[in-house]
């Protein structure tokens, strides 16, 4: 009886994984499709649209500013996020708690209002006109929160004791900082920062509404879809999710996150 | 003293990001709501004919939406409850393959997820041409696609990461030791769940309902690639910062669309807690 009802709840397991994968292996193999269409049959495997992907015009020009945007939203929430980190580790856990919950408060929004409502600061209120600066802005505010709560929590079982003798050895606060604290969180800083760099490259909706007249990878490939229908769009879609979910597993592996 | 001054300057960049563009463009977005439009341009005003104009004109729209998005948020964070459950009591090793799963699809491929479903229910899909090589239709299903059927598996496979977290998260903190006396005091299967797990997992139920409810009011490009002529609120908005320029109009139909998901996750929180062991 045990036996038979553990087999059927990892059946159930192995389909909730076959839904949450197949769709976007699905992506992944079309984007080799040798035919014109991503769908099925494919006669034999082939680069056609990886190539088609190369050699499209907006191709560069959206990588680039996909990798310019996601690795300063990484290096900046990564800095302001421990710090504010680090500020609230040192306060009483409650009012840090109430703190943490204000900054997830635009992870609460649908992500459209997010949008709208930035560009309409931008350009009515404060006459910022719209450019990869202003999407580097935006995209913090969603990556800040991930920072804060990741290197929060490592924080509020991190030792204070080695910092402390090193202050007592002498050790000015930013020295005991370079030299004690920041080598013993920085797999988890650089975790943070890299999941901070998934989100930012994948957004579409914040990103088209903030960046102006620029493209990046998911608006690219937006467009792609919306127009022509080639495996063009899959080659660049998977390209995305190689960047992100690359990201996302160096992530993992060094916070060691457990859930 | 020192050390206060030393915890404010740590919190002041992140707080200057925080309230300096999503404080103030939060206001600025409220105060819009209560401007009007002259030839295009924006024209500082204190008017309700937004939110009059937005009831009156989109109300169909958004108790559609309402719908819709409920049913996705319910379906989602039980399917999510499920799998959390799986990955906490009965994978046993495989737990954290599954969780890593859940992991992975949560922080990419947003315009992937809904652009597979096109490939999968479209008339030329994985569907229809699979269901034409065994013979068994000779024209394409059209029911597959273009309805809020597709858009409701397309926004509950994009949302059933999202949901899974919290849930787990909350399962995390029952012991084994906990459900283990259940068990030798007499509680079958049903009644753990119902009186222990269930109650526990309040704060993560409620998170996953919320996020999955509010991203799904607000999204408008599930309808636009697989819904059809289906028309959600999202669209409405975002057709009004696009082509139907109407910026006041806009911002007092997502204050309207915010203020009704937040009655509407009230009242479910309300219904979560409700849940006790008897």
């Amino acid at each position: 009886m045990n036996r038979i009802s553990d087999m059927l709840w990892r059946c159930i397991g192995g389909l909730y994984v076959v839904f949450l994968l197949a769709p976007l292996l699905l992506v992944v193999l079309f984007a080799f499709t040798n035919r014109t269409l991503a769908a099925f049959p494919i006669e034999h495997l082939s680069l056609r649209w990886w190539r088609a992907m190369l050699e499209h015009p907006q191709f560069l020009p959206a990588l680039k500013n996909s990798l310019t945007i996601g690795s300063t939203v990484g290096v900046i929430s990564a800095i302001t996020g421990t710090m504010a980190a680090m500020g609230l580790s040192r306060i009483e856990p409650r009012r840090a708690q109430t703190l943490t919950a204000i900054l997830c408060l635009p992870l609460m929004l649908p992500p459209l209002l997010l949008a709208v409502s930035l560009r309409t600061f931008y350009t009515q209120s404060a006459g910022i006109p719209l450019t990869l600066g202003t999407v580097i802005l935006s995209h913090l505010l969603f990556t800040l929160p991930f920072v804060v709560l990741v290197v929060y929590a490592r924080l509020r079982n991190f030792d204070y004791r080695a910092v402390e003798s090193a202050r007592d050895l002498g050790a000015s606060p930013l020295h005991a900082f370079f030299t004690v604290t920041l080598p013993i969180i920085r797999p988890t800083v650089v975790g943070a920062a890299l999941i901070a760099v998934s989100l930012s490259i994948d957004d579409f909706i914040i990103t088209n509404f903030t960046i102006g007249g620029g493209v990046t990878l998911p608006t690219f490939v937006f467009g792609m879809i919306r127009t022509s229908l080639t495996p063009a769009a899959n080659a660049v879609g998977t390209l995305i999710l190689l960047m992100t979910v690359g990201a996302t597993l160096i992530a993992l592996r060094l916070t060691r996150y457990r859930g | 003293m020192a050390e206060r001054r030393g915890v404010a300057m740590q919190l002041v960049p992140a707080g200057a990001i925080f309230l300096g563009l999503f404080g103030a463009s939060s206001v600025f977005y409220f105060i819009v709501s209560f401007w009007s439009v002259k030839l295009y341009k924006l024209h500082a005003d204190f008017t309700f004919a937004n939110y009059l104009k937005a009831i009156e004109q989109h109300w169909s729209v958004l108790l559609f939406t309402l719908e819709l998005s409920f049913l996705i948020g319910v379906i989602t964070t039980v399917l999510g409850f499920v799998f959390a459950y799986i990955i906490r009591f009965k994978a046993g090793r495989w737990g954290t393959l599954l969780l890593l799963v859940a992991v992975i699809t949560l922080f990419g491929g947003y315009l992937m997820k809904i652009y597979a479903w096109k490939t999968i229910l479209g008339n030329e899909g994985v569907i229809n041409t699979a269901l034409e090589a065994l013979g068994l239709i000779d024209e394409p299903l059209t029911i597959l696609f273009y309805n809020p059927g597709a858009v409701v598996v397309t926004l509950v496979h994009f949302l059933l990461p999202l949901a899974v977290l919290p849930i787990y998260s909350s399962m995390r903190g029952i012991t084994d030791i906990e459900m283990e006396s259940a068990r030798d005091l007499g509680a079958g299967a049903w009644r753990t769940l119902s009186d222990i797990v269930i109650p526990r997992c309040h704060t993560g139920l409620i998170a996953a309902f919320a996020l999955c409810f509010l991203v799904s009011v607000g999204d408008y490009v599930t309808p636009a690639f697989v819904g059809g002529t289906i028309s959600m609120i999202g669209s409405v908005i975002q057709d009004l910062f696009g082509r139907a320029l109407n910026q006041p109009l806009g911002a007092a139909t997502s204050f309207i669309m915010l203020f009704a998901s937040f009655l509407i996750v009230l009242a479910v929180s309300g219904l979560i807690k409700a849940w006790r062991p008897r």
